[in-house]
């Protein structure tokens, strides 16, 4: 490769298809998207008809194979997606990240062919909407101290249990989602992996979380597992190597996360310098002042610098193997972060205006905390970070 | 039936202008670019036929390597192939100059229909599809906010002076040149961007055309001299005091200047 060749690579859209990808994400946004977030968020509703929209655009299907209707592209396209719902409606993109990533990518990556076969094209044409259980009431960060329990009985497993923080375990007030991938113990310390349809006797709704801080666009429900009868064909892998399984789809869920976080920094970053131009105080636009330029220069820094980690990310990517998990949780680490202080910093840029609605860099200073919760705790990453890393310091170096 | 859309690259909407070193044109480098709007129009315009029936759609563009981006949009939206005319001896074409190229593939496409915009967001200078259309000898209608086919007829609305609509009837082949705004124009589905990677994308060059020395800055008849942002002067007069003080000279300007 020459130099110039080097110099001309776009990191953050690397072919023609990728461009072509964001230029049709940038319009979706506009015109799809930005228009319904802030009524979605007021009510706190998950939007059916745009996630079919979105499932007819292929958005459902990005990184899953071609002959169940995906599109078969890398992680890159993936980080382009969810960084561009993110950028207008966080909710709502959390919805469609639970769905294809948390859900229909973990089939892909633990499912066998016929699990693949029956779950995959209902899940990209967005027939089914999908999400992951793995959280329960008691049971948070310390997964495998997870008390809900698959028993075996004959051909089937009856699971016992409650799940809780699920987004999409509803669709809305009294419609439980389609299909979950489940975590459930099938041992001491032992846990496996079912795929779970709305219809097995004994699955239910429970309480629909109202209140949220943010992501009021997505739909978070507890779901109540009561000697729910699953065929023991719908279990991924072995049985005990649900710890696996969970490894596996991790990085790519953490990567799309930090996504997530680098478009609500993107956002904030515009909002404040346009309103920096508009807004005058003492006869002069705030822009002038130097407190305020210290908001948007440091948060245009860290955006970058962001972006910049979960591309490079991005591009190294395999979506097919682990070992990953260093760089993915670097991405989401720091960029949630990122992404929080640049909603902090846009509504003091907007003053009073920016803790109103109508100027949405509330909307997403609320949707921004959740990164650093969902998916993995700040804490969590970091004790990753330092285990892993002390196993393998030659990793330190970029 | 045959449909081709002429397509040009712009720079996009949002991009910051610079001119260039010699005041020729804008810097060009590191800015985005996009379809110019009014040929999304033209484009739309022609999937529709072919989602009404049965047609092939090609599309065809004259600029650099980056014009590459705008042709695979438009295969992304539904095109069938492209036709990129790819060659720095078109640079420094006039608005004729590039209709020749255009009329060269025509020629060799023989389409029942043209379809493009009106004009350019860049240039707007609302030249080329006549002139295209001449060079063929065929009908052609430009503003065109409303096409309707039937068997071998066209049949628009064009927008004329004073928000009237005049109703023009063509013979295929024929060119049409659209005004904005007569569709809603289709994004390029993710499945439509993959299945772009497998359509036919032609690359040709002013002599594959037989046009070598007819076209490119030596056969330019209208040169650009300079380009320039309007100066500013101090023309203008400000009013100020109370809203009604404003408005009262505001309104005695006007009489004064015989506007209304
Ligand atoms: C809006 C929303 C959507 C969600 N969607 C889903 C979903 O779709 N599916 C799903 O399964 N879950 C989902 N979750 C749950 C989420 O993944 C968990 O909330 C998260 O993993 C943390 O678990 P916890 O809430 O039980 O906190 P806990 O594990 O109880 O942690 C509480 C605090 O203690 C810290 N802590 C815990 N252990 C340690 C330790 N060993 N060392 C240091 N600090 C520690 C944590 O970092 C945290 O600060 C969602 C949550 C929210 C809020």
């Amino acid at each position: 490769m020459s130099t110039e060749d080097w110099r001309r690579i776009d990191l953050y859209a690397p072919t023609p298809e990728h461009r072509a990808f964001r230029d049709t994400l940038d319009e979706f946004v506009e015109r799809e998207v930005e228009p319904q977030a802030a009524e979605h968020d007021r009510n706190e509703t998950f939007n059916h008809d745009l996630f079919r929209r979105a499932a007819d655009l292929g958005l459902l299907g990005v990184t899953l194979p071609e002959e169940f209707g995906g599109a078969d592209l890398d992680a890159t396209a993936a980080v382009i997606l969810y960084e561009a719902l993110s950028s207008s409606d966080p909710g709502f993109a959390l919805a469609v990240l639970a769905h294809s990533i948390l859900f229909a990518q973990n089939v892909n990556v633990n499912g066998n062919d016929e699990i693949r076969q029956h779950v995959l094209p209902r899940a990209i044409s967005g027939e089914w909407i999908g999400g992951l259980c793995m959280t329960e009431p008691e049971v948070g960060t310390d997964v495998l101290a997870l008390r809900t329990q698959a028993k075996r009985d004959g051909n089937d497993y009856l699971i016992d249990g409650r799940k809780t923080f699920i987004t999409n375990g509803g669709i809305d007030e009294h419609t439980l989602g389609d299909v979950f991938v489940v975590y459930a113990a099938t041992g001491e310390r032992e846990i496996s992996a079912f795929v779970v349809e709305k219809g097995m006797g004994g699955l239910s709704l429970g309480q629909h979380w109202k209140d949220k801080l943010g992501m009021r666009a997505s739909f978070t429900a507890e779901l109540v597992f009561d000697g729910v009868r699953v065929p023991a064909t719908n279990r991924m892998g072995a049985e005990g190597e649900g710890t696996l399984a969970m490894m596996r789809n991790l990085e790519i869920e953490r990567l799309t996360l930090a996504a997530m976080s680098v478009g609500i920094a993107r956002r904030c970053v515009s909002v404040m310098l346009d309103y920096a131009g508009q807004r005058k105080t003492f006869g002069v636009p705030i822009r002038e002042h130097g407190q305020v330029q210290r908001y948007i220069a440091e948060s245009f820094a860290e955006y970058r610098a962001a972006a910049s980690l979960v591309f490079d990310v991005a591009r190294r990517f395999d979506l097919s193997q682990t070992g990953q998990r260093i760089e993915a949780d670097a991405a989401k680490l720091f960029a949630c972060q990122v992404a929080k202080r640049a909603a902090d910093a846009a509504i003091q840029v907007l003053g009073g205006y920016g803790y109103m609605g109508e100027y949405v860099v509330q909307r997403l200073w609320r949707d921004a905390k959740l990164l650093e919760i969902g998916g993995g705790t700040l804490e969590a990453h970091q004790k990753n970070l330092v285990k892993d890393l002390s196993r393998d310091p030659a990793r330190v170096r970029a | 039936m045959k449909i081709m859309v002429c397509l040009k690259q712009v720079p996009h909407q949002d991009a910051r202008l610079d001119i260039n070193a010699d005041g020729t044109w804008i810097q060009e480098d590191n800015i985005k670019f996009e379809i110019n709007s009014y040929d999304t129009y033209a484009l739309e315009e022609a999937l529709r036929t072919k989602d009404a029936g049965e047609a092939d759609v090609f599309v065809v563009s004259i600029g650099p390597d980056r014009v590459g981006q705008a042709l695979r949009t438009a295969l992304g939206m539904g095109a069938d192939r492209a036709i990129h005319v790819n060659d720095d001896e078109a640079n420094g074409s006039d608005s004729l100059g590039l209709a020749k190229i255009l009329a060269a593939v025509a020629k060799q496409e023989n389409p029942d229909l043209i379809f493009m915009g009106l004009m350019s967001d860049d240039d707007n200078s609302a030249a080329v599809a006549p002139m295209l259309a001449q060079l063929l000898d065929i009908p052609h209608t430009t503003a065109a906010v409303k096409v309707e086919r039937s068997n071998g007829t066209v049949t628009c609305d064009r927008e004329i002076e004073g928000g009237a609509h005049e109703v023009v009837e063509l013979t295929a082949p024929c060119l049409i040149a659209v005004q904005t705004g007569l569709n809603q124009v289709r994004y390029a589905s993710l499945k439509g961007i993959m299945a772009a990677k497998k359509k036919p994308f032609d690359v040709k060059s002013v002599a594959d055309l037989g046009l070598s020395g007819q076209v490119g800055t030596g056969a330019a008849k209208v040169k650009i001299d300079r380009i320039a942002p309007p100066l500013k002067g101090d023309t203008a007069e400000i009013l100020s005091g109370s809203t009604a003080e404003v408005v009262a000279g505001l309104v005695s300007k006007i009489k004064e200047l015989g506007l209304l």
